[in-house]
């Protein structure tokens, strides 16, 4: 599946998982998807009502279906993760476990304070590693980063116009492999595909939808919404362009504020909100929508999932007023469970076309 | 009708209290102190915020802002057996069923108008996500600017200083909206008094753990929760002082809060907020008793009133449920020992994520101490979920298994 021979893997499990600073210490990040087959036994340490992310990823933890991990980092997001790194250290008592705190707004103080929380974690990687790195190594790992998300950016603009062979299936199979393959190699697999000649642009006769949740990672979902006549003309998941937004920034900041910036100021899932304008998630799907000239609106979140569940009657309410249909997929992390769907999306593709 | 019903609780409980006026009427006291904050929320005339689980309720005392988390209005409607109409307002709305009771109910109330417009609104990141998404939501609603609260999940010097920076930012936001000054002698005092009220409250838990405990199953229900409400008020004083007063009589004469205590419990969490027969059965038909909630218990150091900002923001990042679990865990097994509990009882409230999602992990940790757990399936605020049967059952069934272990002998 991957080579490990020289590779020390740090798993991750969230979208703002600072992965330079992992790089930068001398680890590949490996970002641990809720996919494959382990079977369900994290009910012994989770209840029910826990999110089926995070109890998928302890299901191959407690099956041991991962890479050889050197340690793992969980970021402090939302309930159901810190739960998580909880059950992760009663399941692997041995593993090397780190959790960082994750500010909720994008303040300049919560940016300051993220930032200490990435110093303190620098020092934890690098007890780990048995290694020093500095500044430099972390700005030239976040410019190696930076590289993967112009590079996805550019293929993920390409699959939204259809210009992608493949297509959004393909276009999820490059961001998995992305999160979970050495940085240098995901670099190489994604100037190779940047190189591929496009297909011309009307070669999808599919209905433009906004797609918009948080933990889709399974490429044969993408195949199903091509399969009912869906063309995804932009989206916003946690597993796709939202794991890979740009740090940017300059050399010359400090290195530890850069990334917090670069990671807070882009909101990666909605737990992040501006609190002087509540309800802006609504307002910002409709915007996204719009920009992609989508026909309707399909939300596909995790049952049991706060941040996203609790936001939805808003950009339900909002999607409404201005016209645009919404449909709601609400899945656990199985193609089971996105196969019973396929009824309800040729019927809303059919209403749109 | 919630102005009105509050101002009647209010009226018969003061009436109940003059009738005996030479007992703690501790539980009273309290009650009362509940309804007169609710005439206070409800009757237009004060200036009011609503705020999150762990705010600084001191601190808005001090500020003249009578404040309240909004599941305050969740457990009310459950208790007066009223809150079914706003659960269904709000899953009609397209609030999921999935999500905590509390939060729903309470978007449901003030989707119908029965939740009065705040003046402020400050919310927390803890304990949990969904209550934060919830404020945010009630913000959109009442189209009010929120101020957040971000509570680290660390005890670190680092994290104590961001906190209580946020605490200074929030002053100067609720003075920028309100008009209200920051007045630095009524925060020191304010302060004195939640040590007041604390070093009273240390005595009442520490009065409950004897044996008998004073505490029946109902006398310190919501007690914790819902007395940081209290803090840095003469209200709070004067009802931890009735609660000791009370608690130092009984423990004098030696009597018991629940009749002939057999078997001692734990209650995890929350209560169940509506009326339901489970807690008096447990004591008429097994002499067994809620001697200690998780909630009711002093977690933190008395405050020093030259430097607020730092000692609530070390009281608020320290609370076991903030971070991770073996804080609570460790919570759990201090408050089992001490008050030589015989088993503990688990409402896994639906829709929980942060304290029912761990419910296999405390099971467990307090397993290794010897301390049997029954998990309840309830939502603590939906009546229209509660299965009585089915949890009589595995309580008869816990209390048979605790009868015949040798420590309840």
């Amino acid at each position: 599946m991957m080579s490990q021979e020289t590779t020390r893997w740090i798993g991750h499990a969230c979208s703002y998982t600072p992965t330079p600073l992992i790089h930068a210490s001398g680890f590949t990040p490996y970002r641990l998807l809720p996919m494959g087959n382990s079977p369900d036994r994290a009910g012994q340490l989770l209840h029910d009502n826990l999110c089926p992310h995070v109890k998928r990823i302890l299901d191959r933890a407690m099956e041991n279906d991962l890479p050889d991990l050197h340690g793992m980092v969980f970021m402090n997001c939302c309930d159901a993760m810190r739960r998580l790194s909880d059950a992760w250290r009663a399941a692997r008592p041995t593993d090397r476990v780190a959790l960082v705190n994750l500010p909720v707004l994008a303040a300049e103080s919560a940016i300051s304070f993220f930032a200490d929380e990435l110093t303190r974690l620098s020092e934890t990687l690098s007890t780990w590693s048995g290694q020093s790195f500095n500044q430099a190594d972390i700005s030239a790992s976040i410019a190696k980063f930076d590289e993967i998300a112009d590079l996805l950016g550019e293929l993920s603009n390409r699959a939204h116009t259809g210009t992608l062979e493949g297509g959004s299936s393909r276009l999820q199979d490059l961001f998995n492999r992305a999160a979970t393959e050495s940085v240098d190699r995901a670099v190489e697999l994604l100037r190779t595909v940047a190189e591929e000649m496009e297909l011309p642009a009307a070669a999808h006769n599919g209905v433009p939808v906004y797609l918009f949740g948080n933990v889709l990672p399974d490429p044969e979902a993408f195949a199903l919404f091509q399969s009912c006549g869906v063309h995804i003309a932009g989206d916003s998941v946690c597993t796709g362009m939202r794991a890979f937004s740009r740090i940017g920034g300059n050399d010359s900041d400090d290195v530890f504020v850069r990334l917090a910036r670069g990671l807070l100021d882009q909101p990666r899932c909605a737990r992040t909100f501006d609190p002087s304008r509540p309800g802006k998630i609504a307002q910002d799907v409709l915007a996204e929508a719009r920009a992609c000239q989508a026909k309707g609106v399909i939300a596909y979140t995790m049952k049991f999932c706060d941040p996203y569940i609790s936001r939805l009657p808003a950009i339900r309410e909002v999607l409404r007023e201005a016209g645009l249909p919404f449909l709601l997929l609400e899945g656990d992390c199985t193609m089971r469970s996105m196969g019973q769907q396929k009824t309800r999306i040729e019927a809303f593709t059919e209403m749109l076309r | 009708m919630m102005l009105q019903y509050f101002e009647r609780l209010a009226s018969r409980l003061d009436a109940k209290i003059a009738k005996n006026p030479d007992i703690p009427n501790a539980r009273r006291k309290f009650a009362r102190e509940i309804a007169q904050l609710g005439t206070r929320l409800y009757s237009g005339q004060h200036r009011i915020a609503w705020c999150g689980v762990i705010a600084p309720f001191d601190m808005l005392a001090a500020m003249n802002i009578t404040s309240c988390f909004v599941e305050f209005v969740g457990a009310m409607l459950a208790s007066t057996g009223a809150v079914g109409t706003f659960l269904e307002e709000s899953e009609h709305a397209g609030y999921a069923a999935d999500t905590c009771g509390y939060h729903r109910s309470v978007l449901g109330a003030a989707m119908k108008g029965l939740m009065p417009l705040p003046d402020v609104m400050i919310a927390t990141s803890s304990p949990c996500t969904g209550g934060l998404a919830a404020m945010e939501n009630l913000a959109r609603m009442f189209n009010k600017e929120l101020f957040v609260l971000d509570v680290p999940a660390s005890d670190t010097p680092e994290s104590v200083r961001y906190l209580a920076n946020q605490y200074m930012d929030m002053f100067r936001f609720i003075s920028s909206r309100t008009g209200e000054t920051i007045d630095e002698d009524k925060l020191r005092e304010a302060i004195v008094k939640s040590n007041q009220a604390r070093e009273l409250m240390v005595e009442v838990y520490r009065l409950a753990q004897n044996v008998p405990s004073p505490a029946s199953g109902q006398s310190l229900a919501n007690f914790g929760i819902v007395m940081a409400l209290f803090l840095g008020t003469d209200a709070g004083i004067e009802i931890a002082q009735a609660y000791r007063d009370e608690f130092e009589s009984m423990v004098k004469t030696g009597q018991s809060g629940a009749p002939a205590e057999k078997i001692r419990l734990l209650w995890l969490q929350n209560r169940i907020q509506f009326k339901n027969p489970l807690i008096k059965m447990l004591e008429q038909e097994y002499q067994a008793s809620i001697v200690i909630d998780e909630l009711n218990d002093i977690t933190w150091e008395a405050i020093d009133p030259a430097d607020p900002f730092v000692g609530v923001a070390k009281r608020t990042i320290t609370i076991p449920f903030n971070g991770e679990i073996n804080w609570r865990l460790n919570h759990v097994r201090h408050l089992s020992t001490a008050y030589k509990i015989d088993g503990a009882v688990n409402p896994c409230h639906w829709g929980c994520r942060q304290g029912t999602g761990a419910r296999g992990l405390i099971q467990a940790g307090l397993k290794e101490i010897g301390i049997p757990v029954v998990n309840l399936e309830v939502d603590c605020v939906d009546t229209r979920n509660f299965a009585e049967g089915q949890l009589r059952t595995r309580l008869e069934a816990f209390m048979e298994m605790l009868r015949t272990s040798p420590s309840a002998a």
